[in-house]
């Protein structure tokens, strides 16, 4: 165990540091769940990669940098410090392009990942149906074989970023004749695609985030297929395992939200509650140990080892704490937290937050799943409805 | 940057998670609970072991290894619910007496024949010391009041803190297993209890109490033995993210044994018990909140997404 970074690596923080305060914007921009709001994070997408920094650890032939683990977690470390803005690309960058990198053939790593780390093409996941949420193996989306095409008929839900993007990539039912987790194929789409209806949804907070595709004789290209026919299931699964095990919520993000509530309470501390005061302390503790946790993943993976199960831990722990800190911020604000926007006019960012950290204990799969995850796959007890 | 364990700690720790399981399984701690306690015969097995000397500077006739060695160890103690007093004297005191300059007993120490408790301010009475005997609800603990006012040294208390985060976890650990194999094999409405949900989302729930304290632990152990000025709040941190995990899961492992858990028969107890005595001992869960409040809402450490290793 080392806990010290290298001069090499307190160098990249510099070089970080140093261009993400001559670049981040100095105003939050609109929320990324419209039109507006969308567009600035695009246009930050491409201000990044003009920096080169689309996606640090990729190789440089996909518009990466090269960079370990290690150094991706000083990056985000200095993005969310200097505030950079939520990743318009997400879907991309930190799902469909490691699960590409792992499976995809060359040709598709030399297609996929460059627009990607450019933020030239942006990404919608569609995971979810009607009647699949978190029971996954139910999906009924079939992607026919016609020559060299797929045909994909069915409809997809709670399609993150699909209102927008440009792109989507899910799991679809390519052998009719299959149940449950077998014959599903991982098929990359785009959703300008004759036949895609886009159906915005209106979220919670009101705005759009996601959206429902409704898929009528889609025709896809088979070399869109990623890995081989009826290998869907488990290239779902890895793309899974990174958005619960380490990509998708560093803990960059958790930490920065820790200093700002630490920094609520100090400005509110008067009138604060004694529980308030515990639960900042505990946000402390816990973004730090999400940190380390993360460190310890960072460096197993960097000697050979893999992501299992255990990533459910993790999707619990930071999802759990997203909304303990957001709703300590509100029960801080107090009459205050209902407000969109302050007196001031600053828009409440804690109420923005703290709706949106609902949706973490229940996207990614929801944390009740993950808990049958964990209770059945690291300790061992048995299957639902098992005799 | 590498938070991992080397080869040898691992090997080092499994070793002796191997022969705690082989030679100190509850079988050994309900003979001691009738039996007076402590063994020598176990004593000697440490000692033969290197543990008693796992600190003590290889010129004094020990190992000369580290505190993040000797919080793996103290896991692997807390996993078997150990009575005897291997951590503290040899984890919490050898240290502290190095750091001293006092070196005059550390090759009795490390020989096994010499047990030194440590008083601090914070802990009125001690293990296995000589004294007045007043009873813990742990009963192996072997608790005596000490005649005098203890060390008011921060150090020793980092130390003991630590220790017991580090054993806190391990005793974590194995009440989940035990919970676990429970409701494998205890059947009703005509299957096994580990299948319904309702047991298997807390158990979840303490697995991944467990998994996030360990790393405050590890991270606390190397702090402290790198000297930092936070260290002790990383100590801290240690310890009221070990004692919540261990409590949780203390109270959690009852429930899921249903009355078998509350009967003096299962073994559970001791290991819930020696939680109880661990989570207060060596600064409660208040005096180490102060401690962290002090320093990250009174501003002395800095935070935020560049400082995870501050």
């Amino acid at each position: 165990m080392d806990l010290a970074y290298t001069p090499e690596q307190q160098a990249f923080r510099a070089e970080v540091r140093a261009w993400m305060d001559a670049h981040v914007p100095k105003e939050p921009l609109v929320t990324l769940e419209c039109r507006e709001g969308y567009d600035q994070h695009v246009a930050w997408e491409r201000t990044l990669a003009s920096g080169n920094w689309g996606m640090v650890t990729w190789p440089e032939a996909y518009g990466g940098r090269g960079l370990d683990l290690i150094q991706w977690l000083i990056f985000e470390e200095e993005y969310f410090r200097a505030g950079g803005p939520n990743r318009a690309n997400q879907n991309g960058i930190f799902l469909l392009g490691p699960t590409i990198m792992e499976f995809g053939t060359e040709e598709q790593k030399a297609r996929f990942l460059p627009p990607m780390a450019r933020g030239e093409v942006i990404w919608a996941q569609a995971w979810s149906e009607p009647g699949a949420g978190s029971d996954m193996a139910a999906i009924q989306s079939k992607a026919v074989r016609d020559g060299d095409h797929y045909v994909i008929t069915g409809q997809k839900t709670w399609s993150s970023r699909a209102a927008f993007a440009d792109w989507g990539f899910g799991i679809f039912r390519t052998d009719p004749d299959s149940k449950r987790h077998k014959g599903l194929t991982f098929i990359l789409f785009d959703l300008n695609s004759p036949g895609i209806t886009r159906r915005p949804i209106r979220q919670l907070h009101g705005d759009t985030g996601f959206a429902e595709l409704f898929f009528d004789e889609v025709r896809v290209p088979v070399e869109n297929c990623l890995a081989g026919e009826g290998e869907g299931w488990n290239v779902a699964m890895a793309t899974a395992g990174f958005e619960r095990g380490l990509m998708l919520r560093s803990p960059g993000r958790f930490q920065a939200t820790a200093k700002r509530l630490v920094e609520l309470y100090r400005a509110h501390e008067a009138e604060a509650s004694p529980a308030a005061r515990e639960a900042v302390l505990q946000a402390w503790m816990q973004t730090q140990t999400y940190a380390y946790n993360t460190y310890a993943v960072a460096s197993k993976i960097m000697a050979g080892g893999k992501i299992g199960a255990e990533a459910s831990l993790n999707k619990i722990f930071w999802s759990e704490l997203d909304r303990m800190m957001h709703r300590t911020a509100m029960q801080i604000l107090g009459a205050h937290a209902e407000l969109k926007r302050f007196g001031n006019g600053k828009i409440n960012q804690w109420l923005e937050g703290y709706i949106f950290s609902l949706s973490g204990p229940i996207y990614a799969g929801s944390n009740e799943v993950q808990r049958n995850i964990i209770a059945e796959r690291l300790l061992g007890l048995p299957r639902v409805g098992a005799g | 940057m590498d938070f991992r364990f080397s080869d040898d700690q691992l090997t080092l720790t499994e070793s002796v998670r191997e022969y705690l399981a082989g030679t100190h399984g509850p079988e050994v701690l309900r003979r001691l609970d009738e039996q007076g306690n402590r063994d020598p015969a176990i004593w000697q097995g440490l000692v033969e072991m290197g543990l008693t000397g796992l600190l003590v500077p290889e010129e004094h006739g020990g190992l000369g290894l580290g505190l993040v060695e000797a919080a793996l160890i103290a896991a692997e103690c807390g996993r078997a619910c150990l009575a005897e007093p291997l951590v503290d004297t040899a984890f919490v005191a050898v240290p502290w007496l190095v750091r001293r300059g006092e070196l005059g007993d550390l090759a009795a120490i490390a020989a096994g024949e010499r047990q030194v408790p440590l008083p601090h301010v914070l802990n009125p009475w001690v293990a296995d010391g000589t004294g007045q005997p007043i009873q813990s609800v742990d009963p192996l603990r072997n608790l005596v009041m000490f005649p005098a006012a203890g060390s008011s040294d921060p150090y020793l208390l980092d130390l003991g803190a630590l220790m017991s985060a580090a054993q806190l976890v391990g005793l974590a650990d194995a009440m989940l297993h035990q919970a676990v194999e429970y409701a494998k094999i205890r059947t009703q409405f005509g299957q096994p209890v580990g299948a319904f949900q309702a047991l298997k989302h807390q158990l979840a729930s303490c697995a991944v109490a467990i998994e996030f304290a360990k790393p405050a632990v590890w991270r606390a152990a190397q702090a402290l033995q790198d000297g930092g000025d936070s260290a002790s709040v990383h100590v801290s941190h240690a310890k009221v993210a070990a004692g919540d995990a261990a409590l949780l899961t203390a109270e959690t492992a009852i429930q899921v044994h249903g009355a078998m858990g509350y009967t003096y028969e299962v073994d559970l107890h001791f290991w819930m018990k020696r939680s109880w005595a661990l989570n207060g001992a060596w600064g409660d869960r208040a005096w180490h909140l102060k401690r962290i409040d002090q320093a990250v809402i009174g501003g002395a450490l800095p935070i935020g997404p560049e400082h995870t290793f501050a």
